[in-house]
């Protein structure tokens, strides 16, 4: 029997087909956690995400089933973007430590980094990257890190941020040159 | 020259590490899937729409009454604008009621004496009546 398509599942819980949704749930909650990853570590985070994204889209299920043929991947995932952003901001709100934080240890990795000297890595370096990560990338805005995010590792393309966040091409382009320029500055006082 | 290929390979090392920063940054793709396969997450995702539909119904039962409020107010505060309006046209002079005009002639009874109460006579008209009455019985 063939699958039944995303389209097809939203149709059934547009019907009243609660189950529908449970399937939808099931087939795309791998990619939003992976999308909730690339902000945020910890776990608790990540499921923040998860469920407060699928109770946004299903919410906005009218709203999809309105636009035939539509992907809900694509759709699922914007939601899943404006969700972290939404997190990042409420997170901004809130006293965070800053760069003078960095250990010695996450000073050295970084400095070795910096000196091209990290090529592979063990575990514990691995952990530590993500510390000193976590801690550089505070220094950003919100808006700064979703499109470094979005562009870099995502490798989304500008017009694809662009329409996944409501936003102008051109205040994408502005947003991911001052982005750059800001993790530069946090970067270069370790050069 | 040189200090500005030293800038730009400055500028170059800065952005490879950044892009390194990023990719490193939040966690592995085997947490996030250990997050995503743990257990009873749809049963929470269920609670959480139940309590989303809850305040939106609660929201919406604000947003009728308010939306009744919006129309009342309104409509109250014209009709009480309009009896005003009439209550100070009926006492100015221009607009004052004439009684008598709601009266026939052969109105004696309770109308008669309703409106006579608001048409008090004057010692020039009592005065009057009671010289008549004199004269008429001197006639006789």
């Amino acid at each position: 029997m063939a699958e039944t398509t995303d389209g097809g599942l939203v149709a059934r819980v547009l019907g009243g087909d609660e189950e529908a949704f449970r399937e939808l749930f099931e087939r795309h909650r791998r990619r939003v956690a992976l999308i909730a990853g690339r902000f945020f570590r910890r776990p608790e985070q990540i499921e923040e995400v998860l469920q407060e994204a699928f109770t946004k889209a299903y919410f906005a299920l009218p709203d999809f089933g309105a636009r035939p043929g539509g992907d809900f991947a694509a759709w699922l995932a914007r939601i899943a973007f404006n969700v972290c952003y939404d997190e990042l901001r409420r997170q901004g709100r809130r006293p965070e430590s800053s760069l003078e934080d960095l250990s010695a240890e996450e000073s050295a990795e970084l400095g070795r980094r910096l000196r091209d000297e990290s090529a592979g890595g063990d575990a514990e370096r691995a952990a530590v990257s993500r510390d000193l990560a976590e801690k550089l990338l505070r220094r950003l805005s919100p808006e700064d890190r979703l499109v470094l995010v979005m562009l870099e590792v995502e490798e989304l393309g500008v017009a694809e941020i662009a329409g996944a966040l409501g936003w102008s091409l051109s205040k994408v382009k502005v947003r991911a040159h001052r982005a750059r320029a800001a993790l530069r500055r946090a970067l270069g006082r370790f050069l | 020259m040189a200090s500005q290929k030293r800038d730009e390979g400055r500028e170059a090392a800065l952005d490879r590490v950044g892009r390194e920063v990023l990719r490193a940054s939040g966690a592995s793709a085997e947490d996030a899937e250990r997050v995503a396969a743990s257990g009873f997450l749809y049963a929470r995702v269920r609670a959480r729409i139940a309590a989303e539909r809850e305040r939106r119904e609660d929201a919406d039962w604000w947003r009728a009454a308010l939306a009744v409020l919006w129309r009342a107010v309104p409509a109250t505060a014209a009709v009480a604008a309009l009896a005003f309006a009439l209550l100070l046209f009926a006492t100015t002079g221009r607009g004052r009621m004439a009684e008598a005009a709601f009266l026939s002639p052969a109105d004696v009874g309770v109308e008669g004496v309703i409106f006579d109460d608001g048409r008090a006579l004057s010692n020039d008209e009592v005065l009057e009546t009671i010289l008549e009455g004199a004269g008429r019985e001197g006639q006789r």
